[in-house]
């Protein structure tokens, strides 16, 4: 309880914040806790700034992340536990040793790379690198494992075709774990702040968090205080949204059931 | 027309090999029930007629055509898995009308097929729920509904009762013996519980050691094993096995003596039996009675009894250490410690020579 108050506090101090205005704010910010409050701080937020255009950019980058990690782990899961190929094996652990990988020790190549193919300020060098997941391969690739192969065979002895069989029968068994990754991919996408910072270096191609943090260098002095909480509430909204759709989904991935 | 006709099937795992050269011929609507303990290479040889395995040698036809070649999907079988492998996230209908669906059966056929299905099946009222929602013997309709609207020439049931309880289990043999009359196919069951093979099967394939060690009716199989495997393995208790000696003899009948002394006069004719040769003789419970110690009859100490109300087993051992099993009224007396004789009956035992090969009486040829 007293730990959910502590969670909770800085949320509300920002949530009354926003709702204040900002001349107010500048003598004394404990006037947060008494009325008047106003809208006004949102009212600048969806007129003034590029917070519409930084949240765009934020739900397609992470849109985008999520269906591009969706597909490619489903079906490197599906291959890794179900085809057999040369280097099967040796190829997993390698993706593995992908989880070892500090995005740290990555980034300066991957940003000349990048940067020699034209793909910064652009939303394909927004979404590329996140698609690269090996934990999600590998959690794709435990879960069809965990499907009875019984049912592979009840397949193909019902005539389905391998595509068919991956299609009807065990895609949809998976859809529990679509949603767990889906969930935890969306919301990385969505908190990621080191590569955005350094691909997208024009406004218009900022995300979310990128923008707010240019925001609050400057503007914090002209805006006030009140502005910059609103922006952040703001922000917030979208993934407040998925939190509470999603809820059951991510309450059974933390708790490391599959909930089938 | 010969239905499934096996003929020199092998398939190794590696280095290791599981079937030998397996020959097997069906004739059209014969139920075979494949019998053996683990690891015998029943599943195997189920799978591989299936075709979710493929045999290293071999050919396997149906109906005259050669199906080894064939996706599993075009060989015309159907296949009950042991633990029904029903797809989790389709309804019981959606179950059964995807592989009519895969073969492009039309709407119409499919609905008729599935709810004639379910009519005799009595899943009537289940159809549109999840398996998750059945209870096991609702799941095990479901997959046998499964196979038969696909109206198969022949039916693979690998294990089908092993998953239900013994009440369910026995209902459910009776129902498969029904059902079985209606369907105008051969059926191949798997099972390692020889009351199901005995009840439900025309002919029992009885497989160890990565071959067929006999194939035959029901009761040719329990009245004359082939060999000394198939005469302990097939009937309970199993058939007690003794060494035994040949005696010198002017009879047509071989006559033997056991270990600890007694002389038995089989029917099994002497031709070919060499004196003094070490045989094995097999009894069955039923042929060896309790009777009062006397001279004449051998002599064993009792060490459990099994009372199953119309009748009571008795294992007991004999002077010379050998086990023996005998069978006693329903109110035997017989107490563990207790001596008691044992009248062994000559004219049901079989001999079996080195090689594990049976004679059997010449009386119960017929
Ligand atoms: N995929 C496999 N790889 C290697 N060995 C296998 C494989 N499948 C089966 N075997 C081996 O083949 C042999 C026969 O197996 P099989 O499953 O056919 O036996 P079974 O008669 O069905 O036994 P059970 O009554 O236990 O089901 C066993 O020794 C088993 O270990
Ligand atoms: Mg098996």
């Amino acid at each position: 309880m007293l730990g959910a108050m502590l969670m909770a506090a800085p949320l509300v101090w920002t949530l009354l914040l926003s709702l204040k205005a900002n001349s107010e704010l500048m003598r004394d910010s404990g006037t947060a806790f008494s009325a008047p409050y106003t809208l006004e701080n949102y009212r600048a937020v969806l007129q003034g700034s590029s917070a519409f255009r930084w949240l765009l950019n934020s739900l397609i980058v992470s849109t985008g992340t999520m269906i591009g990690v969706l597909i490619l782990c489903s079906l490197a899961g599906y291959g890794f536990a179900r085809l057999e190929f040369p280097f099967r094996r040796t190829l997993f652990v390698f993706v593995l040793l992908g989880l070892a990988i500090p995005e740290q020790a990555v980034i300066l190549p991957r940003h000349q790379l990048f940067a020699a193919l034209h793909l910064h300020n652009s939303y394909p060098g927004l979404i590329l690198p996140g698609l690269a997941g090996p934990f999600g391969v590998f959690f794709m690739t435990q879960y069809f494992r965990a499907i009875p192969r019984e049912l592979d065979e009840a397949a193909m002895l019902d005539g389905a075709s391998r595509l068919r069989i991956f299609w009807k029968v065990l895609l949809p068994l998976t859809l529990p774990a679509q949603a767990t990754l889906g969930v935890f991919t969306f919301l990385a996408a969505w908190n990621d702040y080191w590569w955005p910072l350094i691909s997208a270096t024009r406004s218009e191609r900022f995300t979310l968090t990128v923008g707010l943090a240019s925001a609050q260098m400057n503007y914090a002095q002209t805006s006030g205080l009140g502005f910059l909480m609103a922006q952040a509430v703001f922000a917030s909204l979208p993934i407040l949204i998925v939190y509470l759709l999603f809820q059951k989904q991510i309450v059974r991935a933390i708790a490391g059931t599959s909930g089938r | 027309m010969a239905s499934l006709e096996l003929s020199n099937v092998r398939k190794a795992y590696g280095a290791t090999p599981v079937l030998d050269d397996v020959s097997l011929t069906m004739a059209a609507r014969e139920f075979v029930a494949f019998l053996g303990p683990s690891g015998s290479g029943k599943s195997t040889l189920l799978r591989i007629i299936a075709g979710l395995e493929t045999a290293d040698a071999g050919e396997v036809r149906l109906d005259g055509r050669r199906i080894d070649t064939l996706a599993p999907g075009d060989r015309g079988v159907a296949m009950v898995f042991q633990h029904y492998a029903l797809y989790p996230h389709m309804s019981v209908r959606e179950n059964m009308a995807f592989g009519l669906r895969n073969a492009g059966v039309p709407r119409q056929e499919i609905a008729a097929r599935i709810d004639e299905a379910a009519r005799v099946l009595e899943i009537e009222t289940q159809l549109d729920k999840k398996p998750g929602q059945l209870s096991g013997g609702q799941r095990q309709r479901v997959a046998i509904g499964r196979a038969i609207v696909k109206q198969p020439r022949l039916f693979l049931l690998d294990e089908p009762l092993s998953n239900l309880d013994a009440a369910l289990r026995t209902r459910t043999r009776v129902e498969l013996a029904q059902l079985r009359q209606r369907v105008d196919a051969a059926v191949i069951m798997v099972t390692h519980d020889q009351a199901e093979a005995m009840t439900l099967a025309d002919r029992i394939v009885v497989m160890h050691d990565r071959a067929i060690q006999q194939i035959g009716a029901p009761m040719e199989i329990y009245g004359r094993p082939a060999n000394a495997f198939v005469a302990r393995f097939v009937g309970s208790p199993a058939m007690t096995l003794a060494p035994v000696s040949l005696l010198a003899d002017e009879s047509a009948f071989a006559a033997v003596r056991l270990g600890e002394g007694a002389r038995i006069e089989t029917r099994v004719p002497r031709d070919g039996l060499a004196v003094g040769a070490p045989l094995e003789l097999g009894v069955r419970p039923e042929n060896v009675q309790v009777v009062e110690t006397s001279g004449g009859v051998p002599e064993a100490k009792v060490e459990l009894v099994e009372r199953l109300g119309d009748r009571t087993f008795v294992y007991a051992r004999l002077a010379d250490g050998l086990s023996i099993t005998a069978e006693d009224a329903g109110g035997s007396r017989v107490r563990i410690g207790d001596t008691i004789g044992l009248r062994i009956d000559g004219a049901a035992v079989h001999l079996f020579t080195p090689d594990g090969r049976a004679r059997h009486a010449a009386a119960a040829a017929a």
